[in-house]
């Protein structure tokens, strides 16, 4: 009697638990902490992905902004510290890889699961009063006066930044690098002239490329893409093959939960992910803002992250700009 | 032709968006908060759009837009209460009012200086808004010719023309507090290559000087200490004061009140500067071009309505580059191209192909939340000038606890109320020794600026300062600044006296002007 009734507790209290592992995740609300403000690219991108996967799940994604610190490192840190369960993911972007050599906590990118939903990829474009009428002339006109025709691309170490110099290694001319504190300036200084070149995005520009503010001359991917009202801007690899090793350095703009979350989660949260890149709505959402999906999750994610972190971390700490040696972390060299 | 169906879609929108209840409501609402935003000492009109800017995801685009610019309207304008009525600037953009609005206070006419401000904003927004509709192609040519050179001149000159005007015996102490306020922006990672300065490998400094508790300590700390040990009495207000003011007074100030809009216009649609540097700006322009200069200070009605009027036609101006090229002419400005983003709006030069009537919505909404605010800004002034009845010993210690809240709540990071502490004595003597605190703000605000813009200009250059007096608009900004220094240098000021006596034939001066 006495067995039984142990066994029988036993039986029970093993399906509860199977059963409630089985349906459990997500059993409640998600919440997306995205680690930059409301309204930027990275805000946006969770905010409508996670719109399509609560459909698909069955729960409410509520998408937070937790901002601050050095590389987004007060949202990733509040996320890290909760239960790896997958009940709160962290909406991140390429930038946070830098978190660690510029002091803002001590991990590396390996402690995150990233799902990447893509970005918009890197075009360069000149001023639409300069005389380069395709991306040779500029090439050659800087191979011919090296550092004389100025450049901007962003701040010093941002992503653009390091498309500008992967340009300039993959082609050998040499551009004067200005400097600015946004793309937004990066772009106004091109358009009034201060500058020349402006390497951004192609959601970043495409107003002004539309506007004929400013004219593209190639992309810095290996594809070539296609702007209405522009045109079809053709892809720099064909001209310059050793654009290959250096590039494409692509926005990684998704979300992660911590490696150490349960696979089961991972999974499922992998499923959903998946289904909602394929929705309309994502679909409309990322041809209309001109951004390329990617659509990786799982090892092909991580793989992409660990390369983004030694790729910045480097840079960072030849141009100095970094506190601590990628070293430090063993963040090997790229 | 053109003009009548632009008024037609102009009426078409302002009626849509009155039909709807909730639009009304949501008008009010956020005026209403904007008010209190601004009039609270550290919370500004870029922190109340950017909350709201994540309440709007889910809202439809046109109630999102009547709650940010109402949010923003509202605002700029709350900011001259506290400076009116308690010496401390709700937001660095109504520092200047502080100047003639707290006199005016001290003498009694709180509710008259209220009543004036809320007009004088409203009409600067409607200016600020008239000429982004009709002139927007024109002003953002002009914005354009602003590059690294101009934009380091701006700011210099914004930081000069502070200490110049807030200065009560020495203009050179103002001009020192200046500079005390550009040193204190160089705290921090340099932006164009993250050079660590003056950060001490103190982890909190890596970010540099955060403006609002630099804000509240500079201005609060100093203004509480001063009126709880001097037992001074908070400013008395008149019984039965009159808000709304009456039209001759608006009339005698018609060239004070079109003259500041334009430079709120102008300075707005600048990129990256706005409301903070527009009051200062217009101010120092009224009181150079006033016969009576020696009034400004004590409370003169010119001064208040100038700053005022500056600081609400700016956000006119800052939608100019926002909506034309995408770019935000002012910190709040950026926080709405954010919200714009967020509900697919991308504001640029195709801004009028992909969203048509866009423009004309923008402009309607703006006229209504100028309206929404002067409405509420005449009903609450009479409420609001009633907190000056509470004794000093209960209203100065909330006004204390609200900077510390003020400065707290900014990234809930307890490093700035350290920070607005150790401001806040420094401020504290250096108001004992007649500094004027302004220029010290003010530094603060554009020190990243002017420092940021110097560096990457001269990078552009190569070294060279030639561009300096190349550029025409540097060549202004340069001989605005020369003169602004040399007006303040005794020996100059004889020389040009001199001067001015041999140009018309050596007659006394009085002479000359009697002839007109």
């Amino acid at each position: 009697m006495k067995k039984t009734l142990v066994l029988s507790t036993a039986i029970l209290m093993a399906s509860v638990t199977t059963g409630l592992a089985a349906d459990k995740y997500p059993a409640r609300d998600i919440t997306n902490v995205v680690v930059w403000a409301a309204g930027g690219g990275t805000d946006l991108c969770n905010r409508v992905v996670s719109a399509e996967m609560a459909k698909i799940l069955g729960v409410n994604i509520n998408v937070t902004n937790k901002t601050g610190g050095v590389s987004g490192s007060i949202g990733m840190d509040a996320v890290y510290n909760e239960k790896p369960d997958g009940y709160t993911i962290a909406g991140i972007s390429e930038s946070v890889v830098t978190a660690a050599v510029q002091g803002g906590w001590d991990k590396r990118m390996e402690v995150w699961s990233p799902f990447i939903i893509g970005g918009s990829p890197d075009v360069v474009s000149v001023t639409a009063s300069a005389p380069y009428k395709d991306l040779k002339e500029l090439i050659e006109a800087a191979k011919a006066e090296p550092n004389k025709i100025k450049a901007s691309a962003s701040a010093a170490g941002s992503i653009h930044h390091l498309n500008l110099l992967a340009l300039m290694n993959g082609s050998g001319a040499k551009f004067n690098y200005i400097p600015y504190n946004g793309s937004a300036p990066a772009q106004n200084a091109a358009m009034s002239g201060e500058v020349t070149v402006v390497v951004t995005s192609v959601a970043e520009q495409q107003q002004l490329l539309k506007g004929k503010k400013l004219r593209p001359l190639g992309m810095l991917t290996p594809d070539s893409f296609t702007v209405d009202g522009v045109g079809t801007i053709p892809s720099s690899f064909p001209d310059y093959p050793k654009l290959k090793e250096y590039l494409p350095i692509s926005q990684a703009i998704g979300f992660a939960v911590r490696s150490d979350t349960p696979e089961d989660v991972k999974k499922t949260l992998g499923d959903a992910f998946e289904k909602a890149l394929k929705s309309d709505a994502v679909k409309k959402w990322t041809t209309e803002n001109y951004y390329t999906v990617s659509g990786k999750h799982g090892k092909a994610a991580q793989a992409e992250f660990a390369r983004l972190e030694s790729l910045f971390g480097w840079t960072l700490f030849e141009l100095g700009a970094a506190k601590f040696s990628p070293e430090k972390f063993g963040i090997p060299k790229p | 032709m053109y003009v009548i169906d632009q008024f037609t879609s102009f009426g078409l929108s302002l009626y849509a968006t009155l039909i709807s209840p909730v639009n009304i409501l949501v008008l009010v609402g956020a005026t209403l908060l904007g008010i209190i935003f601004g009039a609270l000492p550290g919370l500004t009109a870029t922190l109340g759009v950017a909350l709201l800017t994540t309440l709007t995801y889910g809202v439809p685009t046109e109630t999102a837009l009547i709650a940010l610019l109402s949010m923003y309207v509202g605002a700029v304008y709350g900011g001259s209460y506290a400076s009116i009525l308690i010496n401390i600037p709700g937001t660095a953009a109504s520092a200047a009012t502080a100047l003639d609005g707290y006199p005016l206070a001290l003498k009694g006419e709180a509710g008259k200086a209220l009543g004036l401000t809320t007009t004088a904003s409203f009409l600067g927004t409607m200016f600020g808004m008239v000429v982004l509709v009709l002139l927007s192609p024109l002003i953002i040519d002009l914005a354009l010719q602003f590059t690294s050179f101009e934009f380091f001149l701006l700011a210099f000159f914004g930081i000069l023309i502070s200490g110049t005007l807030s200065s009560r015996d020495l203009v050179y102490k103002g001009w020192i507090a200046g500079f005390i306020g550009l040193f204190m922006s160089t705290v921090g990672r340099d932006r164009l290559q993250f050079f660590p300065r003056f950060t001490f490998d103190i982890s909190e400094l890596d970010a540099g000087l955060e403006v609002v508790p630099v804000l509240l300590g500079a201005f609060g700390i100093p203004q509480i200490i001063k009126v709880l040990v001097n037992r001074q009495p908070l400013a008395r207000p008149k019984e039965f004061a009159r808000i709304l003011p009456e039209w001759g007074t608006i009339a005698r100030n018609a060239k004070h009140i079109v003259r500041s809009a334009s430079i709120g216009v102008g300075i707005g649609s600048v990129p990256g500067i706005g409301e903070d540097i527009a009051g200062w700006v217009s101010y120092g322009v009224a009181r150079n071009t006033s016969k009576h200069p020696e009034t400004f200070g004590t409370g003169e009605v010119a001064g208040v309505v100038s700053s005022e009027t500056a600081n609400n036609a700016c956000i006119g101006g800052a939608l100019i580059p926002l909506i034309t090229l995408g770019i935000p002419g002012s910190p709040p400005a950026a926080m709405l191209l954010g919200a714009l983003m967020l509900h697919n709006v991308t504001p640029g030069p195709m801004i009028e192909f992909e969203h048509p009537g866009f423009i004309l919505e923008l402009t309607a909404i703006l006229l209504l939340a100028s309206l929404a605010m002067w409405g509420l800004g005449i009903t609450l002034a009479k409420q609001v000038v009633k907190v000056l009845k509470l004794p000093a010993q209960v209203f100065m210690p909330v006004i204390a606890v609200l900077c510390v809240i003020g400065s707290y709540s900014l990234g809930l990071n307890v490093f700035n109320l350290y920070l607005m502490i150790a401001v806040g004595i420094v401020a504290y003597f250096l108001t004992e020794m007649e500094y004027p605190i302004s220029p010290l703000v003010i530094g603060v605000i554009l020190g990243p600026m002017a420092d940021e813009n110097l560096r990457r200009a001269l990078m552009v250059s190569e070294g060279s300062f030639a561009p300096l007096f190349q550029r025409p608009v540097c060549l202004l900004l340069l001989v605005v600044i020369v003169l602004t220094v040399m007006s303040q240098i005794p020996a100059c000021k004889r020389a040009k006296e001199r001067l001015t006596d041999r140009v018309l034939g050596r007659k006394p001066r009085n002479a000359s002007m009697d002839v007109d």
